[in-house]
């Protein structure tokens, strides 16, 4: 580089015709970031302020908020939201528990703990589409195996997928069959790291097995723990292939969780600018959920405890 | 030496590009099933003929719409046919060229619309307006077990308990009456369709229509809710009882769960679309292929009805090539194309193909698309159909699987298609 393109600014640090290098270093990154989350992102705001119809779009209207104030209104998108809700709040826990204890019973060493550690990851590594497809053929009423225990435990031959609360419970038993898993392994290598020494010594005080869950492990993974939990909510929050192929969110709309509300107010009633303020909203939700858990959890470096 | 065959090889390249009556290239987007696929085996003698490159482009029906939407608008398409499920011709008819406008074709020659089967080209009607072609003749049809009816045991045994001839179910009544015999004989005697999709939509109206209501009327181009609520409560009830008689998980049921019950040998009559026929009638996968009667649905207490759902062959406005578009069109509406394709899996909607006898000696559905054609009736033709159909089949659903009466059924389906017309 030669003197005319480079200069040194007050700090000594080299630039290069004015900018300062960290900026070259990581505009590819920010471009990309741009370009696949920030544009369409802002993109959606600006499309959440239009009646637009996607056959219509000459004909689109800018309608600022009536769009979000629709939403108040609108019976069906607040079921789904509830719904949405009521299986991030069951389905989530539920995981974590499993994924936890599991994560306790094979902390320890030995060739058949490895094999069977490795064994329990692979649910998570089935495709949502090919999970949800899975668990309805499971639940086929004439030769699903499901069906089948549940026939035998007296319950008869039923269509279970057509019964409402039984649909709704049976897409929460899949992403719980797939996903704990994924606790499990977040949890295990936040295991992992948890000093033995400071077991072995509240072992020796006499602390309970319940004690030491509580006062030393649980303390010790709260961020580990805050990361699965933040990563699997987002993923929660757009659960879609599973459902979609496994009840299509039906019977009625029992299992019409947001982003199938989504994808049907977008892509079978095209009505885009309405299905774009939903997906506001549930970035909305996604963002503050993500700071409630992330806030008093997860700590940085440099950050003060 | 070299020289002059370089000269006649680029002499003959030039006769050929100048021969051709175009030279270019267009894009389809249609369905994917065994009729495109069929189509597209005709397409390299369709590019001989006339100089255009077709690119065709197959995707499940399901998506087709979607596809549409992103891709046709009013002054671009990626596109220069589509075809479109004839309930949402309503939605799509503003980006359409209208048939009239159409070119008359130098190749091929524009086709009458009176050469389809009765009642098909209406599906591409919208406004008074013929907004492209009907491309497949796809209706309901009914599909019994030929084998089981003609059993002399069966025939007697119906007889002495019911006081008439077993037959293909000409009427509701029959349909009933014959769907509990073989039930009590051990084969289902009716496979519904109540998946929660189009499918439930559909048999909600075929239902309600042979009651003789409708759900909506476009009545002097305003659409009017229009559905009786004591016939369609009785059209549920119907159905309620034809469910007694269906295989075990008859509240989900689907295409593929339908087709696989049939072709095990556990059904006795059935509706079916004529796409899926081919299933049905594949030895390798049917243990009654060759053994089923093809014929219209039966007829209701009121009329006799038949779902319509045509796929019509239209036009961008946007597009750039309309005449190459017209020719491809044209061709396959063609009577040569028809008699060329059928043996590799073409169904026509052309009446003179549906029945020719030579066709119908392999194919029997053709003569029964024809025949329920006649009886046609179309999905509510209305701009906001994908809402209505919603509305519709979630509200027949809950009645059928005895989760709402079918009274606060019928009512809350009326609420809301009122509300939805009013928006």
């Amino acid at each position: 580089m030669n003197s005319t393109s480079s200069s040194r600014n007050k700090r000594g640090r080299t630039k290069f015709g004015g900018v300062s290098p960290h900026w070259i270093f990581i505009a590819p990154a920010l471009i990309i970031v741009f370009a696949i989350l920030i544009f369409p992102v802002l993109y959606s705001i600006y499309m959440s302020t239009y009646d637009w119809h996607l056959f219509y779009s000459s004909d689109k209207k800018f309608v600022a908020f009536k769009n979000f104030v629709e939403l108040l209104k609108d019976k069906e998108f607040l079921h789904s939201l509830w719904l949405q809700f009521g299986f991030v709040v069951i389905a989530l826990p539920i995981e974590t528990v499993i994924g936890f204890f599991v994560a306790l019973l094979l902390n320890r060493d030995g060739k058949f703990y490895t094999v069977v550690r490795s064994l329990i990851l692979l649910p998570v590594f089935i495709l949502p589409v090919i999970s949800g497809l899975t668990w309805r053929l499971l639940l086929q009423p004439e030769y699903g195996m499901v069906s089948f225990f549940l026939e035998k435990m007296g319950f008869g031959v039923r269509a279970w997928l057509a019964e409402p609360d039984f649909a709704y419970g049976m897409v929460i038993v899949q992403d719980v069959w797939r996903m704990w898993p994924f606790m499990f392994m977040f949890i295990y290598a936040g295991l992992s790291g948890v000093p033995r020494e400071i077991l072995e010594a509240a072992q020796i005080d006499g602390a309970s097995f319940w004690k030491r869950v509580f006062k030393i492990i649980l303390p010790q993974l709260r961020p580990t723990i805050a990361t699965a939990l933040l990563l699997r909510l987002v993923d929660a929050l757009r659960i879609f292939s599973e459902v979609y192929v496994m009840t299509g969110g039906g019977p009625g709309n029992a299992t019409m969780l947001l982003s199938l509300y989504i994808n049907k107010q977008a892509f079978e009633f095209f009505n885009i600018g309405y299905a774009s303020a939903m997906g506001v909203v549930l970035l909305i939700i996604a963002l503050g959920l993500s700071f409630f858990i992330v806030g008093g959890n997860i700590k940085f470096e440099g950050e003060r405890g | 030496m070299k020289r002059v065959f370089t000269v006649i090889f680029l002499v003959s390249i030039l006769g050929v590009i100048l021969a051709a009556p175009y030279n270019t290239t267009i894009r389809v987007l249609a369905w994917d099933d065994a009729l495109t696929q069929a189509l597209k085996a005709g397409i390299p003698d369709f590019e001989k003929a006339t100089g255009i490159k077709v690119v065709l482009e197959l995707i499940p029906s399901g998506n087709l719409l979607q596809k549409i939407g992103v891709s046709v608008s009013s002054d671009k398409t990626d596109y220069d046919l589509v075809t479109v499920d004839e309930p949402f011709i309503p939605s799509l008819a503003h980006l359409m060229m209208p048939f009239d406008r159409w070119g008359n074709g130098k190749v091929f020659k524009k086709p009458p619309l009176n050469v389809f089967a009765p009642n098909a080209f209406e599906a591409a009607q919208w406004g008074g307006v013929f907004v492209g072609m009907p491309i497949n003749a796809n209706v309901y049809i009914w599909i019994t077990r030929k084998d089981l009816i003609n059993d002399p045991k069966n025939k007697s045994e119906f007889k002495l308990k019911y006081g008439y001839d077993l037959s293909v179910p000409k009427t509701f009544k029959e349909l009933r009456d014959m769907a509990e015999f073989f039930t009590s004989k051990g084969i289902y005697g009716f496979a519904p369709f109540t998946k929660q999709t189009e499918g439930s939509t559909a048999e909600a109206i075929f239902m309600f229509e042979a009651f003789g209501t409708s759900p909506l009327t476009a009545d002097g181009g305003k659409v009017v809710v229009s559905l009786d609520e004591k016939k369609a409560v009785e059209a549920i009830n119907f159905y309620k009882e034809l469910l007694k008689f269906a295989p075990p998980g008859a509240l989900d049921m689907g295409h593929s769960e339908r087709i696989a019950a049939f072709n095990q040998g556990k059904v006795f009559t059935m509706f079916q679309w004529p796409a899926l026929v081919p299933q049905h009638e594949d030895p390798n996968n049917s243990l009654v292929a060759g053994k089923i009667i093809y014929s219209a649905p039966p007829v209701g207490p009121v009329k006799g009805s038949a779902i319509r759902g045509c796929w019509v062959l239209a036009m961008p406005n946007a597009t750039k090539n309309k005449e190459a578009a017209a020719e491809f069109a044209y061709w396959w509406a063609s009577l040569e194309t028809g008699q060329k394709l059928i043996p590799k899996g073409f169904t026509p909607a052309r009446a003179d193909l549906l029945l020719n006898p030579t066709y119908n000696k392999d194919r029997p559905w053709f003569k029964a698309i024809f025949d329920s054609m006649r009886n046609a009736v179309a999905r509510p033709r209305f701009v906001k159909y994908p809402e209505a159909s919603q509305i519709i089949r979630n509200y027949w659903l809950a009645a059928i699987s005895g989760k709402m009466s079918p009274e606060e059924a019928v009512r809350k389906m009326k609420d809301e298609l009122n509300e939805l017309v009013k928006k």
